[in-house]
């Protein structure tokens, strides 16, 4: 009859729940398209190994923290650390943040709260450095400080127009690079500064050629394949991720030359863009490829925000750098914090041209309210361009999953009419 | 000797309880509802007292409970499933504690109830609209795998990898999601536990709604599957009692509510 059970610490039940989230959306990325890539199996089994397996990447390494793209990854790098990006994708977690922060907050950070929260960490960062960016993320330090970890703020300016601004968020990052060296025991150089970023470059270059592909007539990798190479900068070992999109880059080739296309003739191509999509929220590019549509391009945080723009370095001396680094973090960010944000608009406009895009599909998740608010001045802009755009408000529960397909495979259809009248 | 009788006509099955005049359970039987519920209850009943010789004449007082207890006329009294549950459940565990709060699946229903200090009910959530996450739902399962219910323990603790979880916990979408996953050579073990779990959280989104206080008691036919019984400790993060025969505690309240109601007659 009835047997002794063990039964599961609560960090066991987290971690089996956050397991079940990942294996689910892995198999659907293997299972659910046709011609899978051979050089995706890396990361499919990298993702299994930290979210199913909880398996450790970094272990007697320095790491560092970091709650935005904000942070430069280059000086991290160039002082010996490890930069693991916190931005959080999991239901699981979002729950247990929900109890912390207000019913209407945004899920990306009552997830990242959440984590925080419940000290379950694969690899826990030994400080974290959190830019003032939107104002959750900015009030989440304190929250998180109170648990007892080392959050430390890094002042980002919500303009980004004005000479005061830049020269505020230069000497953020000045502070930045001191903190941490001293926190590293390790001095900035001009050759380890030089160096990391010469590497993340190169890691951007990659990002690049992966992005060209996608501007062919036939696509040889699919959207939420690339989501998965970029969310895996957030965390994997750089040189390690390097070798991966490599090898990545031949096989695409190789598909390239061969015409191998991985929707269909007629899947309209959309470019993504809003809140980002971050493992293992896959929920609304997984359901806008399973619809019959390819996202050829994005223009997220997670992704391409991540990887655009490259650091534009003058003269290679140390403040001249930094100064470098500064601007491209401020500068060419497309963040829907900022007062004016004509920039990102802009961008989702010169993304639907060079990579033939037919619609538009903008997320915000439910409680991000610079993304909500932004969506007014998007949806004129591609209004007047003649663009379709389907706006989604979404959050990270797997409810709405029916709703939510309906509206995004009749906006595949009205999207694929258009294509056939225009022949 | 006067008897009591508790009878519970369920979707999926027909219980039917006897308790002797200090309440203790004296014989059960449970039988399919199948398409005539009225029929097949006293069919079932006068073969019970028959196993147990017990003459009809010696049973003094009759409850009928749950969803068809209007269609048993001969019933001296009906009462709602959820008050027989709860004194079923505190009478089945009066050597294990109090019972604070009892979790039953049916087929096809599911339901929390919370109980005060001295067993009353002060709340309650049940599932709504459909058989989701139900005793027929494992029913669907178990045929979609080709297994038998009474294996599904079995296949749940030899599950060795990442429970694979339904998104769909209704039977009509679960069933192509499982055949999507067979189709994909994905172990059965994985998604027998995967499907358990799925159960689990929805049953225990379900408890919260009404407070989770120790004991938790579990019962109704799916409570006869470990491989469920530990997914649910596990999600609730502590354990539950499983009666010996979790399937009649409904209608052995039934019973116990029949000697109560047949005593308090006769005092007046």
């Amino acid at each position: 009859m009835h047997t002794e059970h063990t039964i599961e610490s609560p960090h066991e039940r987290q971690n089996r729940h956050k397991a079940m989230e990942a294996i689910h959306v892995i198999n659907a990325l293997k299972e659910d398209f046709k011609s899978p890539i051979k050089s995706m199996e890396y990361f499919y089994t990298l993702f299994e190994r930290v979210y199913c397996n909880h398996e450790p990447l970094h272990e007697g390494k320095s790491k560092i923290g970091t709650m935005c793209i904000q942070i430069p990854s280059e000086i991290i790098y160039a002082l010996d650390g490890v930069p693991i990006r916190l931005c959080n994708g999991f239901y699981t977690d979002d729950e247990i943040g929900g109890d912390l922060m207000p019913q209407k907050s945004c899920p990306l950070v009552k997830a990242t709260v959440g984590l925080f929260a419940s000290d379950n960490f694969s690899d826990k960062p030994d400080i974290t450095f959190s830019p003032t960016t939107c104002d959750q993320k900015t009030k989440a330090g304190a929250i998180i400080e109170s648990f007892g970890h080392t959050i430390i703020d890094v002042g980002f300016p919500r303009t980004k127009e004005s000479e005061a601004s830049r020269a505020y968020w230069r000497e953020s990052v000045k502070g930045f690079a001191v903190e941490l060296s001293k926190f590293q025991g390790k001095k900035l150089t001009r050759t380890n500064l030089e160096n990391s970023i010469k590497k993340v470059g190169y890691a951007q270059s990659l990002y690049h050629k992966l992005t060209e592909f996608r501007k062919h007539q036939a696509v040889p990798i699919l959207g939420v394949d690339m989501f998965l190479v970029t969310n895996a900068f957030f965390f994997d070992k750089i040189d390690d991720w390097i070798r991966a999109v490599e090898n990545l880059v031949a096989e695409l080739e190789q598909r390239s030359s061969e015409g191998v296309h991985v929707a269909g003739k007629a899947s309209p191509r959309i470019v993504y863009t809003g809140s980002p999509p971050i493992f293992p929220n896959y929920k609304i590019p997984l359901i806008i490829e399973q619809s019959d549509a390819i996202i050829v391009a994005d223009e997220t945080c997670s992704s391409n925000r991540m990887f655009n723009d490259m650091v534009a370095v003058d003269e290679w001396n140390l403040y001249d750098m930094i100064d470098s680094i500064s601007d491209k973090y401020l500068k060419a960010c497309t963040c829907p914090i900022f007062t004016q944000n004509d920039d990102r608009i802009r961008r989702i406009i010169q993304l639907v041209r060079s990579y033939s895009g037919d619609g538009v599909i903008y997320q915000a998740f439910a409680g991000c309210q610079v993304y909500e608010m932004e969506q007014r001045s998007v949806l004129a802009a591609m209004e007047r361009e003649g663009i379709p755009i389907l706006y989604i408000e979404s959050d990270y529960s797997p409810s709405q999953q029916g709703q939510l397909t309906t509206r995004v495979e009749a906006f595949v259809e009205s999207l694929k009419n258009r294509k056939r009248m225009k022949k | 000797m006067n008897y009591f009788v508790g009878i519970d006509i369920g979707s999926t099955a027909i219980k039917i309880s006897v308790a002797d005049e200090n309440k203790n359970l004296v014989g059960h039987k449970i039988s399919a509802s199948g398409s005539m519920f009225y029929k097949y209850a006293q069919e079932a009943l006068s073969d019970l007292l028959r196993e147990l010789g017990i003459d009809e004449k010696e049973v003094v007082y009759t409850v009928a409970t749950g969803y068809g207890r209007k269609l048993f006329k001969e019933a001296d009294e009906n009462i709602s499933e959820i008050t027989a549950n709860a004194i079923g459940a505190q009478q089945a565990a009066k050597e294990h504690g109090n019972i604070k709060t009892i979790i039953n699946i049916g087929g096809q229903d599911s339901k929390a109830i919370s109980l005060d200090a001295e067993g009353n009910v002060v709340n309650f959530a049940m599932n709504d609209r459909c058989a989701a996450g139900t005793g027929k739902f494992l029913d669907v399962v178990a045929m979609n795998l080709e297994i038998g219910v009474d294996e599904l323990s079995d296949y749940h603790f030899k599950s060795k990898g990442t429970p694979l979880s339904i998104s769909s916990t209704c039977a009509v979408f679960a069933e192509s999601e499982i055949i999507g996953l067979l189709g994909n050579n994905h172990s059965v073990e994985d998604i027998v536990s995967g499907v358990h779990y799925s159960i689990a959280k929805r049953i225990v989104k379900l408890v919260k709604r009404v407070g989770v206080k120790e004991n938790v008691y579990f019962d109704g036919g799916p409570a006869l599957n470990d491989g469920l019984v530990n997914a649910i400790e596990n999600e609730l993060g502590h354990k539950i009692f499983v009666p010996d025969y979790p399937q009649i505690t409904t209608s052995y309240g039934a019973a116990v509510l029949a000697c109560d109601a047949f005593n308090s007659e006769s005092v007046n």
